[in-house]
């Protein structure tokens, strides 16, 4: 028998109930990990931790989630908050360091055929703020609105950062593909 | 319109890539780590609360509400001095005391 989201957090939340909580960790920590290990460029350690700490303020902060927006909401607010306060203090992880989009000479793409390999390199290109946004509701399925509330930030502001991302990956996996096809 | 609902390939394509993660231990470690949870918040606030009206009351009453004239503060006097530091001090605390009470710290 499985139970909702809402039952496990009710059990949590009445009887401090662990069990109930390890099954809300194992249920989300794929999306969660992955989101985290996106926003790290691959860095599946750091991004680890950053899973962890937002899993521990979860456990602390439940009582908070009042239920208007789905779970998995909260949690990625909670971890791209803990992504955000990690850039501020962390030197290996920092906000503002998106690759540059217009060349195309890393010899390591050349090597790379498979297509999704290609857009995991082409994901390091975007902004924070658009690769947070595009790996939210393109990857994870949120709506915008979902996503403005995880990002804090305007309706109109994730919408632009999602066009500005998917055009530049777009760009690249376009630039990818013309150098598979020359070679 | 969520862009995940268009037929765009390259929303395929990221769709794609959104595989499933193996725990791999990652949940036994996150429950191992897990702090005690503060459990009975609302009585937290309630104590709170309850303190910083008191001390509030019994600060009130110490304040030398003879020397808390404009006249005297503007003139310098020691003593009205003090007892304007004082009242302040009172209402910093009163707000710092709801503020913790009400779990805003965070």
């Amino acid at each position: 028998m499985s139970f909702s989201d809402a039952d496990l957090i009710a059990r949590v939340l009445s009887h401090e109930d662990q069990n109930a909580f390890s099954e809300l960790v194992r249920r989300y920590q794929s999306p969660v990990r992955a989101f985290l290990t996106r926003m790290t460029h691959g860095d599946s350690h750091v991004a680890d931790d950053l899973a962890q700490e937002t899993f521990l303020k979860a456990w602390q902060k439940l009582h908070m989630f009042r239920g208007a927006a789905r779970f998995s909401t909260w949690l990625f607010g909670i971890a791209f908050n803990e992504f955000r306060s990690a850039c501020r203090v962390r030197k290996e992880i920092a906000w503002d360091n998106a690759d540059t989009v217009a060349g195309f000479e890393e010899p390591v793409a050349a090597r790379h055929t498979h297509l999704c390999l290609d857009l995991k390199e082409a994901l390091k290109l975007l902004t924070p703020a658009e690769r947070a946004a595009v790996i939210l509701c393109c990857q994870n399925g949120l709506s915008h609105d979902e996503a403005a509330h995880v990002l804090d930030c305007p309706l109109g502001t994730v919408k632009t950062n999602i066009l500005r991302g998917k055009e530049k990956l777009r760009r690249r996996l376009a630039m990818a593909y013309e150098h598979y096809e020359s070679v | 319109m969520n862009p995940s609902d268009t037929n765009d390939p390259l929303d395929a394509l990221l769709r794609d890539q959104n595989d499933y993660i193996e725990d791999n231990g990652f949940t036994a470690r996150v429950m191992g780590a897990l702090p005690q949870r503060r459990r009975g918040g609302s009585l937290r606030s309630a104590v709170l609360l309850c303190a910083t009206a008191i001390c509030y009351v019994l600060a009130i009453w110490w304040v030398p509400w003879n020397l808390l004239r404009l006249g005297a503060l503007l003139s310098f006097n020691g003593q009205a001095l003090l007892a304007y530091g004082l009242l302040l001090a009172i209402f910093g605390s009163l707000l710092w005391g709801v503020i913790a009470a009400l779990g805003w710290e965070e």
